[in-house]
């Protein structure tokens, strides 16, 4: 049977609700939800519009939408990426684009922001999370993670830092000027339109 | 070497066992299912759907095969197959229809004649 890993192939779009207990390429479009309890890889080429809650996230296409992934995040050189992310571990090669914002504290926050995401819309989902993440009973994961320090290797120079902590280099450019802080959860149409394009 | 084999089935959408698909699939690209689609199917080549596997959804492809379980309105613009494991409730539309000895199937049947 592992040969028949799960492949969402290039010519082929789904638009819905994807679960499972196991690997998921996707090569084509996927646009909804998509939750695993294993790897979720997003092929070069391949474009995802879904809120995402995985173990192991790889992406080296393009992906919009909330992602939350329990172990670890791995951004490829050729990733595109618009919309909030928390994990534990995130990796971002050098050429990987990516706009919104980081957590890589509270994976449960995020998780439940991520699911009452599913009923109302964005605007909501910034305050939700933290709110979340207050009233969860003392997330046991946050006092685990020393392991924080694994961090991305080589973060592109440009890899937006959503908040405007780094005033510094000024010639990086202009990373996302409206996105400070807020937006961080909508893709915006601006952002969904470039993506098309490519 | 495992990118090799990945690259040979690259055409291919396959869905796996432990999967469940909730909406529309479309496509022009073959579909074998190992795991549970519920929705819709939409896809300009064949649709397999695998002993074990669970799909409750409108079918419209070339060619439709079924070992598993099938809920819904199939219609096949070349050929259905039912083999011997086929479960099948719904009403079958293809120009050539195949039912195997010990397929189950319930439903009306329109062969365009």
């Amino acid at each position: 049977m592992a040969d028949k890993e799960t492949v969402i192939g290039l010519e082929t779009r789904i638009s819905g609700e994807i679960r499972g207990d196991e690997d998921l390429v996707i090569r084509g479009r996927v646009d909804g939800k998509i939750h695993l309890s294993q790897t979720l890889t997003v092929d070069k080429g391949a474009i995802v519009q879904a809120d995402i809650d995985v173990r192991t996230l790889v992406v080296a296409g393009t992906l919009v939408g909330n992602i939350v992934a329990s172990e670890s995040v791995r951004l490829q050189p050729t990733a595109r990426v618009v919309g909030s992310l928390a994990s534990p571990r995130v990796m971002m090669e050098a050429g990987a684009c990516y706009r919104g914002r980081v957590d890589m504290g509270d994976v449960e926050g995020a998780r439940a922001a991520v699911a009452s995401h599913a009923v109302g819309k964005p605007t909501t989902s910034s305050t939700t999370s933290s709110d979340a993440a207050r009233t969860r009973p003392a997330p046991p994961r946050l006092a685990a993670p020393p392991k924080t320090a694994v961090v991305p290797a080589k973060a592109p120079p440009r890899a937006p830092t959503p908040e405007r902590t780094t005033t510094a280099t000024p010639a990086a450019p202009p990373a996302f000027p409206r996105v400070a802080g807020a937006a961080s959860s909508a893709a915006p149409a601006w952002a969904k339109k470039k993506i098309r394009r490519r | 070497m495992a990118k090799e084999k990945e690259t040979k089935t690259m055409a291919n959408t396959v869905i796996g066992s432990s999967i469940v698909v909730d909406g529309e699939i479309t496509g022009e690209e073959s579909l074998t299912i190992l795991g549970t689609v519920k929705g819709k199917i939409a896809t300009g080549q064949a649709v397999v759907v695998e002993p074990g596997a669970n799909v409750e959804a409108d079918v419209e492809a070339q060619t439709v095969t079924v070992s598993g379980k099938l809920t819904g309105n199939v219609t096949a613009r070349e050929k259905l197959e039912l083999r011997p494991e086929a479960k099948m409730v719904g009403n079958a539309k293809a120009p050539r229809i195949v039912v195997a000895d010990g397929a189950m199937f319930k439903g009306n049947v329109d062969m365009d004649v």
